[in-house]
């Protein structure tokens, strides 16, 4: 990724540039959670579904991890976003 | 004792940790953090971010939180970064007449400790916040309460401690105390030994296994809190906001009587972030280190939420999580020396309140090893209070 343009957008929700991302792997993040933390990627309306393959492709090619070797991000329910009036009105039911 | 790494180590990235290691940089001292996993990666990185003074109990509490505001302030420009710091005022709603009578009294304590707040009624309170459900009684004002951002916190405290010559080792766990002597000189950790002059415990709801290791029982717990987070949306709230219901909670527990509130311990609260989206929380549960949310948790906070703010129900909840308070039986943090462990200090079981008093707690300690002595008085927090005498 040597040439890429570092004003590139990796997270598109968040607005997160790859100058960004390799900027907080600088200061010490390994995972993704650690980009999470410090750059808010992965952190938009997408809940990282279209950036946190990229993301941990960039943290494999910085730090020398092996990608299989990156820690995911934690997810947590829910998986799509949810209406609050429909949960609401399942238990009142 | 072997070639010294730093004058003190502190265990624990966190948003006391690092405070601390910060505040002893800025004194002159080379400070170690070593952190098992990232910086930021326990409870600091999963919590709200409020700074209200209102919901402190009137008095020592309420003072020390007033410090910490007043040292957040002069932080944004010492460190040279944006903190998000953001004084948008807060609210108390009451849903009931019990919650707003007990709110009106506890405000006049909190006015006599010198904190202004005013009680509204309903009408007043919605003239200011005008989603707010009419079915409530009304609110307790207080126009100092503030948010920051716990990231930018620790983050910038570790760029600007790294300036003043101290280091930080994640992933790296401490698992053992060394000692000579009969005092504290180091830590065993999986990537090998270091010394140090003292050694901080900062690990928050871990901190009673580092305590154990120095020989102290201190009654630290995990105390679960599950948030949800919404899409982002226009500007639905302009404040902060902590129901009344929590101060029954805090202080009269025995007045509840709902089966689900006494089970998750809940309490309404909610802020809205500058980037739109809205965090809505919380329980208090006691279920060991399980980081899970469970449905019933979700349930309740969304039901809790569109009572107090009905327009709730067209929005979407996007994400889930929930982080550990460092809950203390008696309510207090453990911060200072413990008598008997020379070289080994405490400082963890902020419960809900560590990133409000982060900056104060960060320079107590730092005053403590470096001065022999904090600029104010917090005997009230001296682990000695679980040394068992002899
Ligand atoms: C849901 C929720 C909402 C909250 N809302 C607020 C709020 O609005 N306002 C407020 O002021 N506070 C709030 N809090 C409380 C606040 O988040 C905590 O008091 C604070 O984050 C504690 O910080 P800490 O640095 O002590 O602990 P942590 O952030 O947990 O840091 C301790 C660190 O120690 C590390 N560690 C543990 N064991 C070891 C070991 N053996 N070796 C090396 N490292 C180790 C951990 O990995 C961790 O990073 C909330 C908490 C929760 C859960
Ligand atoms: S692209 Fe990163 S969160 Fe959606």
């Amino acid at each position: 990724m040597a040439e890429t343009n570092k004003d590139v957008l990796i997270c598109r929700c968040q607005e997160v540039t790859l100058a960004m991302i390799e900027e907080a792997i600088a200061e010490g993040a390994f995972s993704v959670d650690g980009i999470k933390k410090r750059t808010r990627a992965g952190m938009g309306l997408c809940q990282g579904k279209s950036c946190e393959r990229l993301v941990e492709k960039i943290i494999a090619e910085k730090t020398g991890q092996a990608p299989a070797d990156i820690l995911p991000a934690t997810s947590r329910p829910p998986v799509r976003p949810i209406k609050m009036g429909t949960i609401e009105g399942e238990r009142n039911a | 004792m072997p070639k010294k790494d730093a004058d003190v180590i502190v265990i624990g990235g966190g948003i006391i940790g690092t405070s601390i290691a910060y505040q002893l940089s800025k004194r002159g001292k080379k400070a170690l953090i070593i952190e098992r996993e990232d910086l930021c990666t326990g409870t600091s990185g999963s919590c709200d971010a409020y700074i209200t003074p209102h919901t402190k109990k009137p008095g020592f509490h309420l003072g020390l939180c007033l410090e910490s505001m007043k040292l957040y302030k002069e932080l944004e420009e010492e460190l040279g970064d944006d903190l998000e710091y953001w004084q948008k005022g807060g609210f108390q709603p009451c849903e009931d007449e019990l919650s707003f009578q007990l709110v009106s009294e506890n405000a006049k304590d909190l006015m006599a400790g010198g904190l202004e707040v005013k009680m509204m009624n309903i009408d007043e309170f919605r003239s200011y916040e005008p989603n707010m459900s009419p079915n409530l009684v009304g609110a307790l004002h207080c126009p100092s309460a503030c948010q920051i951002n716990p990231f930018k916190v620790v983050m910038s405290y570790a760029r600007n401690l790294k300036k003043l010559g101290s280091q930080i080792m994640t992933n790296t766990e401490v698992t053992d105390l060394l000692w000579e002597d009969g005092k504290v000189v180091g830590v065993q950790t999986d990537k090998g030994e270091f010394y140090a002059d003292y050694v901080v415990n900062a690990t928050g709801c871990w901190g009673a296994q580092i305590a154990r290791m120095a020989g102290l029982e201190a009654p630290i717990e995990p105390r679960r809190g599950q948030i949800i987070v919404t899409e982002p949306t226009s500007t639905v709230i302009k404040t902060t906001m902590q129901s009344g219901m929590y101060l029954v909670i805090k202080f009269h527990p025995e007045k509840i009587t709902d089966e689900r509130t006494k089970r998750l311990g809940s309490g309404f609260c909610i802020e809205q972030t500058g980037d739109g989206t809205i965090l809505i929380g919380f329980t208090r549960e006691f279920m060991g280190y399980d980081k899970s949310t469970t449905l019933e948790g979700i349930e309740y906070i969304i039901s809790e939420g569109c009572k107090y703010l009905p327009g709730l129900r067209d929005m979407h909840v996007i994400r889930t999580f929930s982080g550990f308070r460092p809950f203390v039986a008696d309510g207090l943090p453990l911060i200072g020396p413990v008598d008997g462990i020379p070289g080994f200090i405490m400082a963890a079981g902020h419960e809900g309140d560590g990133v409000a008093l982060s900056p104060i707690t960060g320079k107590l300690v730092a005053e403590m090893i470096v001065e022999g002595q904090p600029s104010y008085n917090i005997d009230a927090f001296s682990p000695n209070r679980f040394v068992k005498q002899a």
